[in-house]
């Protein structure tokens, strides 16, 4: 490793690598440093980015169902036609939707509210705090399974509950009601991230400086004002990242839906996602499945540019 | 400090502070949406099959039992065999796939926080950007792509695949700690004639093993949990991890709810066991980056 290279990257220094020197020379200069990245590139490259020139190609073609590459025929865009033009795609994409939007918002407002109440010190938070994040730490497979249980059309205690209290005269069929369905699974999504929302905003909520809140007080702001005018811009930085941290998450989830209702009762909790995966693997139509994931692939690309500017902000004004 | 202790004072004169009792109601309410599902999973698996179906529902059970926990841990038995071998695959599939990440993330970490080489940060953006595709778009070609290799029914597959996946966040999670450890420490260590490795050894790895087993945490739990890939890679029964391996058992006799119960809790156990003796760690790892402070 060069000494030289080594001491104008380690300070981090701009005065020593100049902006003027042509880019294959500061490439050439910081070689070893590359050694550094090396595995890792090594590995991503063979599994991320194969994969997604590979999804690329396959969304040209016409796949034969028993995997047999070599044989495929290239047809264009036609798979992307296909999709657009199908009866379920409107479908599924408002599923997809109120799935993803459903979940996001109610997980980020029950976080917020959670943090804000545990914000103050009392006996019991740390408990507190942890019991409300096991639901994330847990597998959603437990979690699907055990909703499932719970929803249960004869013996689930949701059901029993309701008949129990009078809310209904007999056990609810959750699952398999088209208009139940996918509220049923946004609450079990809920229950499973809600508590991420809620760990980011309690360490958004430690950057609010305490003498300004103080301030707000002694001016005679009540709470309400305060947590508006003083809290909440504190906290958008991280809600922004959040928010679409939550909706990556429940755009790409499939677990929940998959084990719970496998997108039944006749799709009315099918998504992009589980409907990609009965193309490829249930129906063998890889060559439209692949055309969807790269639709899905340009939604996560937008998604993601704004993630990657709401997560850089801080880090560019940082840096300098 | 008087200004503090005068404000508090006003806080507590107040007669009623709707809003801090609205903040306990709502966490009532919270504690038991989160905690009742998990209550009834418990009581539903020390239940027998008969008393489990019964309408209406035994609200405690009459008659305790912890017989479909003997029946998962017991190897004697077919079950017992088979639901202990899941357990050992998701273990050995999970502690692997931690071990190599955190050699794999380390150095790229150290490299993304320390040096400034040109393509740095399209690297980097490309790291974070693995955050936002789904597992399923890469699903089918990484299944041909494990057949081409010979994996598919193999843990290489599931070890190769976690890692990658994982990759991306252990990087940006450790770059976050080492963005934290002053530099002024390693060139000190550099004037006292260390190498650059050797500083980084010597230095910087011990100052960073709350990042590593922060990040370690956190690429376990998720491999240990991981369903989509293990899904699609496995169908020999031998080779099969627990997510996987628990939903092929039960569906062969439908309903044996009371024993579903019992082998979910048992899956939960070590991460959430985990997750409570490394709380600190872990909570640090989930906001680390996104809170700037």
């Amino acid at each position: 490793m060069s000494t030289v290279t080594g001491q104008a990257a380690f300070a981090g220094d701009p005065a020593v690598s100049p902006r003027r020197a042509g880019l294959l020379r500061r490439i050439v200069n910081h070689r070893a440093d590359y050694l550094y990245v090396l595995p890792a590139i090594v590995v991503m490259l063979v599994v991320i980015g194969y994969p997604i020139y590979y999804t690329i190609e396959l969304s040209l073609f016409k796949t034969p169902p028993n995997l047999q590459m070599k044989d495929k025929i290239f047809v264009g865009l036609d798979n992307y036609v296909t999709i657009l033009r199908s009866a379920s795609f409107r479908d599924v994409t408002l599923n997809t939707l109120i799935w993803t939007a459903g979940s996001t918002l109610f997980a980020f407002l029950l976080g917020l509210g959670a943090a804000l109440s545990l914000h103050r010190e009392f006996m019991g938070r740390g408990v507190l705090r942890a019991l409300l994040l096991i639901p994330y730490v847990v597998s959603a497979v437990a979690a699907s399974y055990v909703w499932k249980w719970l929803y249960h059309s004869d013996f689930g205690v949701i059901g029993a509950l309701a008949v129990q209290f009078q809310l209904s005269d007999r056990p609810i069929n959750f699952l398999d009601n088209l208009h139940s369905v996918l509220p049923s699974l946004i609450v079990v999504n809920i229950w499973k991230e809600f508590s991420f929302a809620m760990i980011m905003l309690m360490a958004g909520l430690q950057t609010v400086p305490d003498q300004l809140l103080r301030a707000a007080q002694v001016d005679g702001a009540n709470a309400w004002q305060r947590f508006w005018h003083v809290t909440f811009p504190h906290l958008k930085s991280v809600s922004m990242v959040t928010v679409l941290l939550l909706m990556v998450a429940n755009f790409n989830s499939f677990i929940i839906p998959w084990i719970m209702t496998g997108g039944g009762p006749a799709g009315a909790s099918d998504i992009w996602i589980t409907q990609i995966y009965n193309l490829a693997f249930g129906r063998q139509r890889y060559g439209v499945a692949s055309a969807y994931s790269v639709i899905l692939f340009i939604v996560m690309m937008t998604l993601g540019y704004f993630y990657v500017r709401a997560l850089t902000r801080g880090d560019e004004a940082r840096a300098g | 400090m008087t200004d503090a202790t005068f404000s508090s004072r006003a806080i507590t004169k107040r007669p009623i502070d709707w809003w801090r009792w609205s903040g306990r109601v709502f966490l009532v309410f919270l504690l038991l949406f989160t905690v009742l599902p998990m209550v009834w999973m418990v009581l539903t698996s020390i239940k027998t099959q008969f008393a489990a179906m019964q309408y209406p529902p035994q609200w405690w059970p009459a008659e305790p039992t912890l017989q479909n926990y003997a029946r998962l841990l017991d190897p004697s038995n077919s079950v017992g065999q088979e639901f202990l071998r899941y357990f050992w695959n998701s273990f050995y599939v999970a502690l692997t796939t931690t071990v190599i990440g955190v050699v794999v993330a380390v150095p790229a970490a150290y490299a993304f926080s320390r040096f400034r080489f040109p393509g740095r940060t399209f690297l980097f953006f490309s790291v974070l950007l693995r955050n936002m595709f789904p597992a399923v778009v890469f699903l089918m070609p990484l299944f041909l792509l494990m057949r081409w290799l010979g994996l598919v029914n193999t843990h290489g597959s599931l070890i190769l695949t976690y890692l990658t996946f994982g990759l991306p966040l252990s990087i940006w999670l450790l770059k976050g700690f080492y963005d934290n450890i002053p530099i002024q420490l390693e060139q000190a260590a550099r004037i006292d004639g260390a190498t650059r490795f050797q500083a980084f050894i010597l230095i910087v790895m011990p100052l960073s093993s709350p990042g590593i087993i922060a990040t370690s945490i956190f690429s376990f739990i998720g491999a240990w949990n991981e369903y989509v890939y293990a899904y699609t890679f496995l169908s020999k029964q031998e080779s099969m991890t627990l997510p996987v391996g628990i939903q092929r058992f039960f569906t062969e006799f439908a309903t044996d709810w009371p024993g579903l119960m019992a082998a979910t809790f048992l899956m939960s156990v070590p991460v959430v066991v985990l997750f409570l003796v490394l709380q600190k760690y872990f909570v640090r790892a989930l906001t680390e980056g996104a809170v700037k402070n």
